[in-house]
């Protein structure tokens, strides 16, 4: 008996014209899913790890003060001085009334600052915040 | 006279479309952050006049103070810092079928020259405290994971478990 492979007499080539829309589309999602860098930012920090930590739900809520080693505060582009926290927060929280404020405190800091700037806060009366923090490996 | 060279069907070919495309979808990859922002919550209590003294039971009180060397006391006995979660998580338990008034509160005070992180380490420890026995009550009593639960279940879970923590103000220095 003869045995004999059939072959099939079509092309063997995998369409690659579609190719380019699948890669726009993993883009698009891209584009969609994540956010420009926006925001320089000028101090140097380390950020403490957390186990208790959870998600910022609400992104568009959130507003940052970073605090950097050498102790330096920056709100939005700018270096600020602990006692102008309150003008710039209040300022904030008029046009978004339940701001989050996300604090991004080096993990040196020394308490200190920490609760000044949380005066200021409560002067402000921003109330909702959040210590930055990093997921424990 | 110069003769023109007509082709017929003239095509472009398409094989490089992805490569170009593949650039720009690299370069939003590398320009772009997918930012979690991740942190532990809370709750700044109103700005007041006066302080308002509310006298409280010591039952109900664990009174956690961190010093500037890192020290760490627990209504008064020293304490490491990993080991805050155990001790809270027996007496937050204990606490659960208690009217409201009587559920524990947790007071975290430090000094200005405490390390933040320590006050995170330490912060993040109760936290981790009330979450356990959260999980362990939706476990028991529905089944679910603490995360699973549903609105009516949840309310019963803050009811039950309330997270109170006290960020008193740090000691000025001597």
């Amino acid at each position: 008996m003869k045995f004999e492979k059939k072959r099939a007499g079509a092309k063997q080539e995998i369409p690659t014209s579609s190719m380019p829309d699948i890669i726009f589309m993993l883009l698009l999602f891209f584009m969609v899913a994540t956010t420009l860098r926006e925001q320089e930012i000028f101090v140097k920090f380390t950020l403490p790890e957390g186990k208790a930590i959870e998600k910022i739900e609400n992104k568009r809520l959130v507003s940052y003060i970073w605090v950097g080693e050498t102790e330096k505060i920056q709100i939005d582009d700018n270096i600020v001085k602990v006692n102008a926290v309150k003008k710039i927060m209040y300022d904030k929280r008029v046009v978004l009334p339940n701001v989050i404020v996300s604090l991004r405190v080096d993990k040196n800091s020394r308490m200190g600052l920490v609760t000044d700037i949380q005066q200021q806060l409560r002067e402000a009366d921003a109330l909702r915040i959040n210590y930055s923090a990093m997921p424990k490996p | 006279m110069i003769k023109r060279n007509k082709r017929e069907g003239g095509e472009f070919s398409a094989g490089s479309m992805a490569d170009i495309t593949f650039l720009l979808l690299l370069f939003f990859l590398v320009t772009t952050n997918i930012d979690v922002d991740t942190g532990i919550g809370m709750t700044l209590p109103p700005k007041v006049e006066e302080d308002v003294i509310i006298p409280m039971s010591k039952d109900r009180l664990a009174a956690l103070l961190i010093n500037e060397n890192g020290d760490v006391l627990l209504n008064g006995e020293i304490i490491a810092i990993p080991q805050i979660g155990e001790t809270l998580i027996e007496r937050i338990t204990s606490k659960i079928d208690l009217p409201k008034k009587k559920k524990l509160v947790v007071s975290i005070k430090t000094d200005r020259n405490t390390n933040y992180n320590l006050y995170i380490q330490a912060l993040d420890q109760v936290k981790t405290a009330f979450y356990k026995v959260r999980d362990d009550y939706a476990m028991g009593k529905f089944g679910v994971k603490r995360k699973d639960v549903n609105d009516e279940q949840k309310k019963e879970l803050v009811d039950k478990i309330p997270i109170i923590i006290s960020i008193a103000e740090p000691e000025k220095i001597k």
